[in-house]
């Protein structure tokens, strides 16, 4: 007997958080095909199992984009499914800035709000970013501009972090820094108590290279601190140098190396790391890093306000600075892409850093508890045998499976009278684990 | 240069004894200029005089700097005001190296080339016809980083040349990292990677990798190096000149950049003390470059069969 019933199996994903594909065995979605196409003479064609994955953020994807076939041979960063949980696993969140809390000068979406349901938990925030051109003080002013509620205290950027690893080396009072960098580092060394030589002034100054010339150099540096400088030249480059060639024992110390910075909200801006490797170029030495991915300030916190890291979540948007902080430090992790890093970059061959969790932006932690996904089956299911049955709920569990997510199905009827009365159909949706529904909800 | 090869270890460096030996072997000798002919804009002494007796003697002499501040014709008047009879074909700086290299992968005429470095590389870069920006002009250039600032940079840059620049800045870095990371296929050229050098006679000088370094520091690339240890310039040279590499001599006094540079070309190898090595850097247990030979200076080459050092 030839039916014309049309089976169409669709999911809507209502997912919040990202548009992440859904991991499809190929081979499963060929054989359910080819399965259900035995079913009574169906022919292919009205059979289609349509997916649809839909997303509150970003493009919506259509069911045919069945992409993205992987097959994953290490553990991957999953989304960010039950941020509750994550929330509550955990003491204290410490938070990139740039990406994370604001891009440039401009505060992302649904910050305050976030952090205010964090304080509200009772965790502790703190706040650690690689910039070194502001002091705490000028950051706690910047945070304020935004209208958010952090002190200075919860603040801890790369210029704090070399005046603090120098205090925590008994750096000697009577010694010398040269800084190669901006107010923030020279604020947090006049604070600390050291001497410094340098800074923005030095970007006016310019060399002769007459015949005989010698620049002079002052023998008391015992260490250069390099940072993100906008006013680097190579007055500062030879002076930097020759501290370190000529004075003995001298440090060459890095507030970090990033590549590329968010100077502004605008384009990318070659950062700190440009400056350490002009001075790794003519030193030929390597600097002591005080910023992330160092875990330097991860010590200095976790000593300071006394937190196990295992208590801890780093949340960031670059892998090889805040992520690779957090796996270095022991805490937990979390990628944010508002920031740096994309999906597709996470997920690229060539990156090997994995975060525990990914998520579009913080605001996702004011989301629902968990993910819900939807399998509706339309259609007038009602002419179809209990072994057509046993057939799409094998085809469904596997599919569900192969996608590795744990999110929470829920089978729903398009239609009343169909299918779903069948035994088979209900015994699934209450013994299998996948399967969450109130038996009213099926009939 | 740390790090040991893991290559047999080289006997360690003969003092030169038998200069006459060493001469009749090869056909041509390569110099490098700073700390072999001259230190900073002075002299080293005897030199007009070894050049003389070894032309007379009817060897070719080729001259390879990594310095590219200057392009060829600027060395020859140095040459020239020195009282040293060269002729620009027979001198290499890395500026020309920048531009021959970029002419023997057929850089595309209408491709433009961003120079982070001197007048020499410009120089260089429109005998060869190719099209340049930047140079020492973009050394006046600041930025503003306002909200919303966005710096522009050409499409067209398919090739950022870096080398030594005394007028450096955060312009410079950002233009040149902007070409290389946003502009597709775009290559990274490095004349040099010199740590220091000796621009004036008095000390020595942050060098090209400087430079360099903060273009890798920004791009996360490495850079082709056309200049020494990178064997470009002899493999150029061998071609021109129609010469074997074991009929070469290199006389340098670097280690790693003029005696590798003669190693990896597979040419004889000697080290002159007059520049930036001593002999105690030479034989320290750190080094692990052995020229083939050592000496004094190139006068030494003047002296009866033993030179004494």
């Amino acid at each position: 007997m030839v039916t014309k019933s049309v089976v169409s199996v669709s999911v809507a994903a209502s997912i919040t958080i990202t548009s992440s594909k859904l991991v499809i065995n190929p081979a499963h979605r060929f054989l359910c095909l080819k399965r259900l196409s035995s079913f009574n003479s169906f022919s292919a064609s009205s059979l289609a199992i349509k997916w649809r994955g839909v997303s509150s953020c970003s493009s919506n994807k259509s069911a045919t984009a069945m992409e993205g076939f992987t097959t994953r041979t290490r553990a991957s960063a999953q989304p960010l499914e039950n941020a509750d949980e994550l929330i509550s696993s955990v003491e204290t969140f410490i938070f990139d800035c740039d990406g994370v809390i604001w891009k440039g000068d401009k505060l992302i979406d649904g910050v305050p709000e976030t952090l205010d349901m964090l304080r509200s938990k009772g965790k502790r925030l703190v706040f650690v970013t690689n910039n070194s051109t502001k002091s705490r003080k000028q950051y706690g002013k910047k945070f304020e501009t935004l209208g958010l509620n952090v002190s200075e205290e919860e603040i801890f950027a790369s210029s704090f972090a070399a005046a603090a690893y120098l205090k925590s080396i008994d750096f000697p009072k009577d010694k010398k820094v040269y800084v190669i960098g901006e107010d923030g580092i020279l604020k947090e060394l006049e604070l600390a108590g050291f001497q410094y030589l340098g800074g923005p002034e030095d970007g006016g100054k310019k060399i002769e290279l007459k015949p005989g010339f010698l620049m002079e150099h002052d023998e008391e540096v015992g260490a250069v601190v390099v940072g993100f400088d906008r006013y680097f030249n190579y007055y500062k480059v030879q002076y930097g140098t020759l501290c370190i060639r000529e004075n003995p024992g001298c440090l060459f110390i890095a507030t970090n190396r990033d590549a590329v910075t968010h100077l502004t909200d605008a384009q990318e801006w070659a950062g700190g790391g440009s400056m350490v490797g002009a001075i790794c170029g003519s030193t030929q030495r390597e600097p002591l890093v005080v910023g992330k991915p160092s875990t330097f300030m991860m010590d200095y916190l976790a000593d300071k306000f006394g937190i196990l890291k295992s208590q801890i979540c780093m949340v960031g948007d670059r892998l090889d600075t805040d992520i690779l902080f957090g796996q270095n430090g022991g805490c937990k992790t979390l990628l944010v892409l508002s920031g740096v890093t994309t999906l597709s970059m996470l997920q690229s061959p060539n990156n090997s850093i994995q975060p525990d969790f990914y998520t579009n932006k913080i605001s996702d932690f004011l989301a629902p508890k968990a993910a819900t996904k939807d399998i509706e089956l339309r259609g007038d299911l009602s002419s179809l045998n209990g072994l057509d049955c046993v057939r799409i709920v094998h085809t469904i569990k596997s599919i569900v499976r192969a996608e590795q997510s744990r999110a929470v199905h829920k089978v729903v009827a398009a239609s009343p009278r169909n299918l779903l009365s069948q035994p088979t159909m209900s015994s699934l949706a209450t013994n299998d684990r996948c399967w969450k529904s109130a038996p009213s909800e099926i009939a | 240069m740390e790090g040991f090869t893991t290559t047999t270890t080289k006997a360690s460096a003969q003092p030169l004894e038998n200069a006459d030996v060493l001469i009749a072997s090869v056909e041509t000798f390569i110099f490098d200029c700073d700390g072999v002919i001259w230190k900073g804009d002075k002299l080293i002494d005897g030199v007009p005089e070894t050049l003389d007796m070894l032309r007379s003697k009817g060897k070719r002499l080729v001259f390879v700097t990594n310095n590219s501040t200057k392009s060829r014709k600027q060395y020859g008047k140095k040459f020239e005001t020195l009282g040293l009879s060269v002729s620009e074909e027979e001198i290499f700086a890395s500026s020309f190296a920048a531009a021959a290299y970029l002419k023997s992968i057929n850089f595309p005429k209408d491709k433009k080339v961003y120079v982070i470095g001197e007048d020499g590389i410009l120089k260089e870069l429109e005998l060869a016809g190719f099209q340049y920006l930047g140079g020492p002009e973009d050394g006046e250039k600041k930025i503003e980083l306002k909200p919303g600032f966005l710096m522009e940079h050409d499409k067209d840059v398919g090739a950022v040349v870096v080398g030594f620049d005394r007028y450096f800045n955060y312009y410079k870095v950002q233009y040149g990292t902007l070409c290389i990371r946003e502009n597709p296929g775009c290559l990274f050229i490095a004349t040099n990677r010199d740590a220091v050098t000796h621009l004036t006679d008095a000390q020595e000088w942050a060098g090209g990798g400087s430079m360099v370094g903060a273009i890798c520091g920004s791009t996360q690339r490495e850079p082709h190096v056309v200049g020494k240890p990178s064997t470009f310039m002899m493999d150029y040279l061998a071609v021109k000149f129609g010469i074997l590499k074991s009929q070469i001599c290199m006389v340098g006094d670097r280690l790693d950049t003029d005696i590798l540079f003669g190693q990896n070309g597979g040419c004889k190898t000697l080290l002159v003390l007059s520049g930036v090595t001593t002999l105690s850097m030479l034989q320290s247990p750190n080094n692990s470059i052995q020229p083939d030979f050592y000496t004094n200076k190139i006068s030494d080459f003047l002296a009866s069969k033993a030179a004494t050092v």
